[in-house]
């Protein structure tokens, strides 16, 4: 399946911004099960663009604007060829157990290892609360993939799918407390009760294809950037992904942008800007497979 | 030196009796007085002989001298969570090490900082860790790694210039590795203030003991960090978190004595993979940045974006190698108790060395044998967080529950927990109620890397416990710092930090942020004194005309006046004022029709209410803020100055009444302010840094003329206006020299506005401004003058051709807008973020 992303940014500010410095994760991975056919990024007012890699193998750019502007305007495209099925359940499913030791006794320091999604992380910080509820999906000598499933899918029933009540800095610990949240929430709380118990999880920004296939409902999270999580089920089964928010394994539907320790890590649009007044944004994002687009 | 017998040194401890008497090391414990055998170790046997000489009184007054130091310098630290400074207490004995001993110590120390930045090097080069590496969830779990600075390679090659380490001797008489240092290790300047004090109280025993000296330490780190910079004479500077750190003073000594600028992020501009500085010359690079902010706040656009500390691009152009950094961010990566257990090996793969200083035994509950082994001696050992520093736990003192609890956590999250071995700290001689009593105490040892190796500095910071059972020392309540004195073999040679440098009579270019602090000092100070100089007036008024008398108007003029200054709360509740002096003058308010407060109630509020944000107090208070962003910059009396002034002791209820007592503590306040000008005017150098305070004092006199003009000179003047105006613009000698008549409106006009000889008119300070930005730096060779020239300019002019009989309110107010807009381009010219403060925000929103 190939899809075509746009996705728009748009800041507008009460006063002139004289300079801004940002960092755009705006470049779909290139990777095991996705490939990235084209990627290109464009911002107004014009910058001095510098593009590299992140730690987590992302494709970042750096932006430098030094021309006055009361709106800058950042626009994402993207090609991506989606080859990944939703996994199905492992026939051996390591214990939870000794996945968590594998976890703090390599010395591997690699971007993929897991070490990397071990440790408390800036928006997910330990929160002992929540592992203690995560537990019960994790009993002495359940399997890994079935703890972290049955975790998922807690989540999805217990939790109220509520957009605009939390932004980009409610703290795990709140969402888990009022039981409410979006997808960055949920992934965020999974992230916290999986790492509570000591085996590695990490964050996931990416995209759903707008639309469903015909005859299927439209998934939550597709009218903007998505998020879900890889939890790791030991060195045989590696990195799997879990949508919290949709209660489904990461499959066909599910584009990749950046995976890090939390939302802090892949934000798509980082930066500072010098301005002495308010802010306001706005973002579109479509996700369209190129047959539909091809034939709409 | 060679060691005393037992009996001589017996004998000289007995010598000295009249305070070594009665003194014994705790058990279970070494100490540094008396050493394993029971004699005294050698070098405290020397010190012993040579304080010998020395009476109680002697020290009683060395003792005062010193503490006289600390307190004019200021020497302060803040403890975490605290809003005021700490005056800084200093142990009246040194701890003292002899050079023997010290050379073992100062090869452990230099060996493990080689170690240190092995271990960095090997880490940050990114790929698979080799064979015998530490495993990752050891180093990773740090939040001092940081991903963003993997596969960078250190700009002057080298991740670590300082590194710190807590050393104690352990009741083996070994000295052990307690923690490693190596983020942005703090303490080296508070080790040099020690020294100086210690060398009031003991200025001839440092030189007979031969203490040896620290300057060559500095001079050496100086040396040090220049060698990072890729140019030829590199600017090198202390980036540092600002006022707010708890180690602010310490920073800014340290920027004092090795000559560097001290600047905040706010200061530095990242571009294009440079960095440079904003400074009232433009921007100008910089090379080296020996950073005290963490790590993680260097740059919010790469690492913690909440950071306000640090500089948007700063890693970009590290990797860049546009400039270097010392400590490299991310070299905090290796000093957590999670490696602790690692490092012999580490030594020995790394270095091919054995180490020279053991660490204290650490078990790293990450690794199942070592959690089990931890686990099992729950009942003896300390239990700490892995990576972030904190009190530790002693599971003997845990009960069953607290002991489950414990191994719960353990057996969930080993990765997070160490276990170490409780270590019995040495015991050091401390001077108590009039003897000596021993202290455990812990040592901080800090290493430079030099061009030619790692130096490390001979002494230290000693932290010892106010109680004798303490097992862990940190700096807060009830800690004592203490020098560190280690005793050479041979004469010491001077060398103080006197580098071969050509002559220069410029210093450097003005930081743009400190050219704004310098400018809001001079004007808050300024407006400080004027409003002072009106509530003197007021008060002066009030006690000379009495009640119903000739003054009354002068008194409702002078009122209006502070209030239109906003030095009183704008509206008065009648209740809250009873409430808080109990007004036993309420009788003498229906003299003054517009003020609900008497006006000598309201002369003391515009003294002392620091709620109005025109009054003395508040006025103070801002000048207060501005100054200790600058004490880098402000010679320590100024900064004692600025920092001990008040409008004087609140009065009490009896006080209130009194103008007198309002009069008199306003002429105090006066005769301060005059301190302050003076040793402003007779010793600051006249760079661009006095310009700016020169200026900002002028702006805001040139205000204060105007508007004392336009309300005691205006069209219907009376002769107690003009006198009152008079002494407020201190004419009053000029003028009776001038003039055989009494004060008319016309000639105090023109003492207080136009005369270009009188220092407190406009014209004066016009002309000043003018001479101050022509010998500013320009940004531009193009000739032309820059806009604050102009203005200055035209408002000289204007001055120069204004006749006093014809100014009046309008030609005021049009002075009034010239001086604000001239203000106003002097902030836009100099430091460009200035009052309106267009401060950096985040860009947010879940996009």
């Amino acid at each position: 399946m190939i899809y075509r992303i746009r996705h728009v940014t748009t800041y507008s500010y009460e006063a002139t911004v004289a300079s801004a410095r940002c960092v755009l994760r705006l470049t779909p991975r290139d990777d095991a099960g996705q490939a990235r056919l084209f990627g290109d990024v464009r911002v107004v007012p014009s910058a001095r663009l510098r593009e590299e890699t992140c730690f987590f193998g992302a494709r970042l750019h750096h932006a430098e604007i030094d021309t006055p502007h009361r709106e800058l305007r950042i626009e994402a495209r993207a090609r991506v060829r989606i080859t990944r099925a939703a996994p199905a359940a492992p026939a051996e499913d390591p214990a939870f157990e000794a996945v968590r030791a594998a976890a703090a006794t390599g010395t591997s320091r690699a971007p993929d290892a897991p070490v990397h999604a071990l440790f408390p992380s800036q928006a997910v910080p330990a929160a002992p609360e929540i592992a203690a509820w995560a537990s019960a999906s994790l009993p002495a000598g359940r399997g890994v993939f079935a703890g972290a499933s049955d975790l998922m899918r807690r989540i999805h029933a217990e939790f109220a799918y509520a957009p605009g009540e939390t932004d980009v800095a409610t703290p795990a610990r709140e969402a888990f407390r009022a039981r409410r949240g979006v997808c960055q929430d949920f992934a965020h709380v999974m992230i916290a009760g999986l790492r509570g118990l000591g085996l590695p999880a990490r964050y996931v920004s990416g995209y759903l294809r707008t639309l469903p296939p015909a005859g299927q409902p439209r998934l939550v999270g597709a009218d903007a950037t998505h998020a879900w999580v890889e939890a790791w089920c030991g060195p045989d089964l590696g990195w799997i992904g879990f949508d919290p928010t949709n209660a489904a394994l990461v499959g066909p539907d599910h584009i990749v942008l950046a995976v890090g320790r939390d939302y802090a890590d892949v934000s798509p649009v980082d930066g500072v800007v010098v301005s002495s007044g308010g802010q306001s944004l706005s973002v579109s994002v479509d996700v369209v497979p190129e047959e539909e687009a091809r034939g709409g | 030196m060679t060691a005393l017998t037992r009996a001589q040194a017996r004998d000289l401890i007995q010598g000295l009796s009249h305070w070594t008497r009665g003194y014994a090391p705790l058990p279970g414990a070494a100490d540094e007085l008396i050493g394993t055998d029971g004699t005294p170790r050698p070098a405290w046997a020397r010190l012993a002989e040579a304080l010998g000489p020395m009476s109680p009184g002697d020290l009683a007054r060395g003792f005062g001298s010193a503490e006289r130091h600390i307190r004019e310098v200021g020497i302060s630290y803040r403890v975490h969570g605290e809003a005021a400074d700490r005056a800084w207490p200093v142990a009246h004995l040194p701890v003292v090490i002899d050079a023997a001993e010290w050379r073992a110590i100062a090869a452990g120390v230099a060996q493990r900082a080689r170690l240190m930045e092995a271990l960095l090097a090997e880490i940050h080069a990114g790929g698979e860790a080799p064979d015998g590496a530490p495993p990752a969830a050891a180093i990773v779990g740090s939040p001092n790694y940081l991903r963003p600075l993997v596969g960078v390679a250190p700009p002057g090659g080298r991740h670590l210039s300082l590194y710190a380490v807590d050393i104690g001797r352990g009741p083996d008489g070994r000295w052990w590795v307690l923690n490693d240092r190596t983020q942005a290790p703090s303490g080296a300047g508070y080790a040099l203030e020690n020294r100086i004090v210690l060398s009031r109280v003991y200025p001839a025993l440092m030189e007979r003991l031969r203490v040896q000296r620290l300057a060559p330490f500095f001079a050496a780190f100086r040396d040090g960090l220049a060698a990072l910079g890729a140019r030829e004479e590199p600017r090198v500077g202390l980036l540092t978190p600002g006022p707010y750190s708890e180690t602010y003073f310490e920073q800014a000594t340290l920027a004092r004595y090795l000559g560097l600028p001290l600047v905040e992020g706010d200061d530095l501009v990242a571009r294009d993979g440079s960095v440079y500085v904003r400074t009232v010359s433009g921007l100008k690079r910089i090379d080296v940045l020996w950073r005290r902010v963490d790590g993680d706040y260097c740059d919010p656009l790469a690492l913690d974006a909440r950071s306000r500390l640090g500089v948007p691009g700063l890693v970009a152009a590290l990797r860049a190698g546009g400039v270097a950094m010392a400590n490299m961010p991310g070299a905090g990566a290796v000093e957590q108790p999670a490696l602790m257990g690692f490092m012999a090996l580490q030594c020995r793969r790394l270095l091919g060395e054995d180490p020279l200083l053991p660490n204290i035994a650490t078990w790293w509950c990450g690794e199942p044998a070592a959690r089990e082994e931890a686990l099992g001696r729950l009942d003896t050992l300390a239990f700490a967080d892995a990576f972030v520093p904190g009190p530790s736990t002693l599971g003997a003192e845990l009960d069953a529950a607290g002991r489950a609890a414990l191994a719960a956590r353990i057996r969930a999250r080993g990765v997070d927990v160490v276990g170490q071995e409780v270590v019995r700290l040495s015991t050091t001689p401390v001077w108590r109620d009039g003897r000596l009593e021993p202290r455990p105490f812990s040592l901080r040892v800090y290493a430079a890397a030099t061009p030619n190796g790692w130096h490390v500095m001979p002494g230290g910071f000693a932290r010892i416990a106010e109680r004798p059972d303490a097992r862990a020392v940190s700096m807060g309540e009830g800690t004592l710092s203490a020098d560190v004195w280690v005793l050479a073999d041979a004469p010491v040679a001077r060398v103080s930090l006197v580098p071969q440098e050509r002559i220069r009579r410029v210093s450097g270019h003005l930081p743009s942020r400190a050219a704004d602090d310098l400018f809001w000092l001079g004007r808050y100070l300024e407006r400080a004194e004027a409003t002072t100089r009106l509530v003197a007036a007021l008060a002066a008024a009030r006690l000379e005309g009495g009640e119903g008398g000739p003054g009354d108007e002068t008194v409702v003029r002078l009122e209006g006046l502070v209030r239109s200054l906003g030095a009183v709360p704008e509206e008065e509740e009648e209740e809250e004022d009873a409430g808080e002096d109990g007004d036993p003058v309420g009788e003498g308010a229906d003299a003054a029709p517009v003020a609900a407060l008497p006006a000598c109630d309201l002369a003391r509020t515009a003294l002392d209410d620091a709620a109005a944000p025109g009054s003395v107090a508040a006025s103070i208070a801002f000048a207060r803020r501005a100054a200790s962003h600058l004490r880098d910059r402000l010679a320590p009396q100024a900064w004692r100055l600025v920092a001990d002034l008040s409008p004087g002791a609140p009065p009490g209820e009896e006080a209130a009444a009194s103008p007198a007592d309002t009069l008199d503590r306003a002429h105090a306040l006066l005769e301060r302010f005059a301190a302050i000008a003076g040793l402003v005017h007779e010793n600051m150098t006249r760079s661009d840094g006095w310009r700016l305070l020169d200026m900002g004092r002028r702006i805001e006199r040139g205000l204060a003329a105007c508007r004392v003009t336009g309300a005691l000179a205006g069209a219907g003047a009376t002769s107690a206006d003009l006198d009152a105006l008079l002494d407020i613009v201190d004419c009053q000698i000029t003028y009776r020299t001038r003039y055989l008549f009494g004060p008319a409106p016309a000639p105090v006009r023109d003492l207080a506005l136009i005369d270009p000889n009188s220092p407190r008119s406009l014209a004066f300070q016009a002309e000043r401004i003018l001479e101050h930005v022509r010998a500013l730096p320009r940004l531009h060779e193009d000739g032309l003058p820059e806009p604050p020239e102009r203005l200055a300019a035209a408002l000289a002019r204007g001055l120069a051709i204004a006749d006093a009989a014809t100014i009046d309110a309008p030609t005021l107010a049009g002075f009034e807008a010239d001086l604000a807009d001239l203000a106003d381009a002097i902030g836009a010219r100099y430091f460009p973020r200035g009052a309106a403060a267009a401060r950096p925000e985040k860009l947010s929103g879940l996009a």
